[in-house]
């Protein structure tokens, strides 16, 4: 029952188009997401003031043969910037370097170096890698604080991707990094509630007819009709990053929310008409 | 602060349209939810099944949409997988929760494909992401792997399989962001691409947490 589509030329050219005009990352392709890359670590928000690079990590493309962070390409020079004190992470002699890809090009090797001097290489032959790649290396040779550059070179274009990654060899055997957990949501104890929902209505809301059905999110000044509780238990006011529990309660513009499905909140996961299968309306 | 808020998500629409591609995530958190709810509200609804596309759309819409309900369809089987194999907590939640999120989405597009007279499955996702200079990053292969990789390695997998999944998403919404001519489809790549870029975060923190 599938169906062919077939794209007119145009629209596929449009799309080639766009990816170069476009400041975005188009035909972006891979990194080392484990022990964290330096732009792992940018993406994570773990380092922060990075740049373009926090949106597209695997974006780290430039000519073979740099032996630097960023491989020469200009657009992410912070990843050569070591008065960043990127945070190392502790590992023990052997070492698996796990990369995300997201687009899977011939690959002619992928190398390990540090100080210049190569430690590993993986031939893989022209062929197609796997969807996510993972390197075993021994570093059983090296102590201390030492920067690994590992690059991926692909095999049918001139190109490579760059990741450094910051390591402290015989520091531990687990590849713990310090990361920021999420904030706990605070324990919302049902206060004595209004007894009315605010009045005001927001002065620039859309001009429509208001809702009355349950499972509305619009901005409203008063309460679902069906449901409205007369004393709603009031939480704090809904925010991203924030760990939340199910039944914890938030409100957002002015109506409350009961957490339907645990999740560490995240922008446009706000309690909204897209979001009801995480967030109750109250 | 929120009065704000409200005002710029009714200009928003416009603001989109100057702005293009390069808002990356940058603009302040809650900004593109409100442009897509205040754009579903205009229409009433109680549910997304019930949001309606309207009827300007281009080409690239309609390619926005059928990629990522096929990036989304194989991210809810990943996921699906992620709730029965994965043993951490918080990767079991971040699963169930993009689950359920991604479920509604999905709803959506494949409702406003319908409404358009488009289908909404591809066949030819090889020959097109080749056509954007590589593979695509998850085929059936992959997903299967997941189902028999070791427990104590799952995780780990996973987390980079989805990451890669993820990001291909957010390079959808960049081009619909571009050249998408539909406002509810404009809306929902700027959510697109705030959702799963914040994903990335999370699931970098997960890897290695």
């Amino acid at each position: 029952m599938r169906r062919k589509i077939a794209y007119p030329l145009a629209t596929l050219g449009m799309v080639a188009a766009s990816t170069v005009a476009v400041a975005s990352p188009a035909l972006a392709h891979g990194y080392v997401s484990s022990p964290p890359s330096r732009q792992a670590l940018c993406a994570a928000g773990t380092v922060s003031d990075c740049g373009a690079i926090q949106f597209e990590p695997q974006s780290v493309e430039a000519p073979k043969g740099s032996s630097q962070c960023n491989g020469g390409n200009a657009n992410f020079s912070v990843l050569n910037d070591e008065s960043r004190n990127w945070p190392a992470t502790s590992v023990g002699s052997s070492v698996t370097f796990n990369w995300v890809l997201t687009a899977r090009h011939r690959t002619a090797t992928w190398v390990y170096s540090i100080d210049g001097t190569e430690v590993a290489t993986f031939n893989d032959n022209n062929a197609i890698p796997n969807a996510t790649v993972s390197h075993k290396v021994d570093l059983s040779g090296f102590s201390g604080k030492k920067t690994v550059l590992a690059v991926w070179n692909i095999g049918d274009t001139a190109a490579a991707f760059y990741s450094c990654v910051d390591l402290n060899i015989g520091g531990g055997g687990s590849s713990t990094t310090p990361t920021t957990s999420p904030t706990k949501a605070p324990t919302t104890a049902p206060t004595t509630a209004p007894t009315k929902a605010p009045t005001t209505a927001p002065t620039t809301a859309p001009t429509k007819a208001p809702t009355t059905a349950p499972g509305t999110t619009a901005p409203t000044s008063t309460a679902p009709t069906s449901t409205a509780p007369t004393k709603a238990p009031t939480g704090s006011e809904w925010a991203p990053g924030v760990s939340y529990k199910v039944g914890d309660v938030v409100t957002y513009q002015g109506v409350s929310y009961k957490t339907r499905q645990a999740h560490t909140s995240i922008r446009s996961w706000e309690p909204s008409i897209f979001t009801l299968a995480l967030w109750l309306p109250l | 602060m929120k009065r704000r808020f409200v005002a710029l998500a009714l200009t928003a629409p416009f603001l989109l349209g100057a702005c293009g591609t390069d808002a990356s995530s940058s603009a302040p958190a809650s900004v593109s939810g409100k442009t897509a709810q205040a754009a579903a509200e205009t229409q009433n609804v109680n549910s997304v099944a019930e949001i309606t596309a309207g009827s300007t759309f281009n080409d690239t819409d309609v390619m926005f949409l059928q990629m990522l309900v096929d990036n989304q369809e194989q991210g809810l089987e990943m996921v699906g997988v992620a709730s029965e194999r994965a043993q951490r907590q918080e990767i079991l939640d971040f699963a169930k929760a993009v689950e359920l999120t991604q479920s509604d989405e999905l709803t959506m597009m494949k409702n406003w494909l319908k409404e358009w007279d488009k289908p909404a499955e591809l066949d030819e996702r090889e020959s097109l992401h080749a056509d954007h200079g590589g593979l695509p990053v998850t085929t059936e292969k992959e997903i299967e792997g997941l189902q028999k990789i070791k427990k104590a390695d799952f995780e780990t997998a996973f987390l980079n399989l989805f990451l890669g999944h993820q990001q291909t998403a957010v390079e959808f919404a960049a081009l619909e962001l571009d050249k998408g001519a539909n406002e509810q489809a404009r809306a929902l790549a700027e959510r697109v691409k705030q959702s799963r870029a914040d994903q990335i975060q999370q699931m970098l923190k997960l890897l290695n947490g």
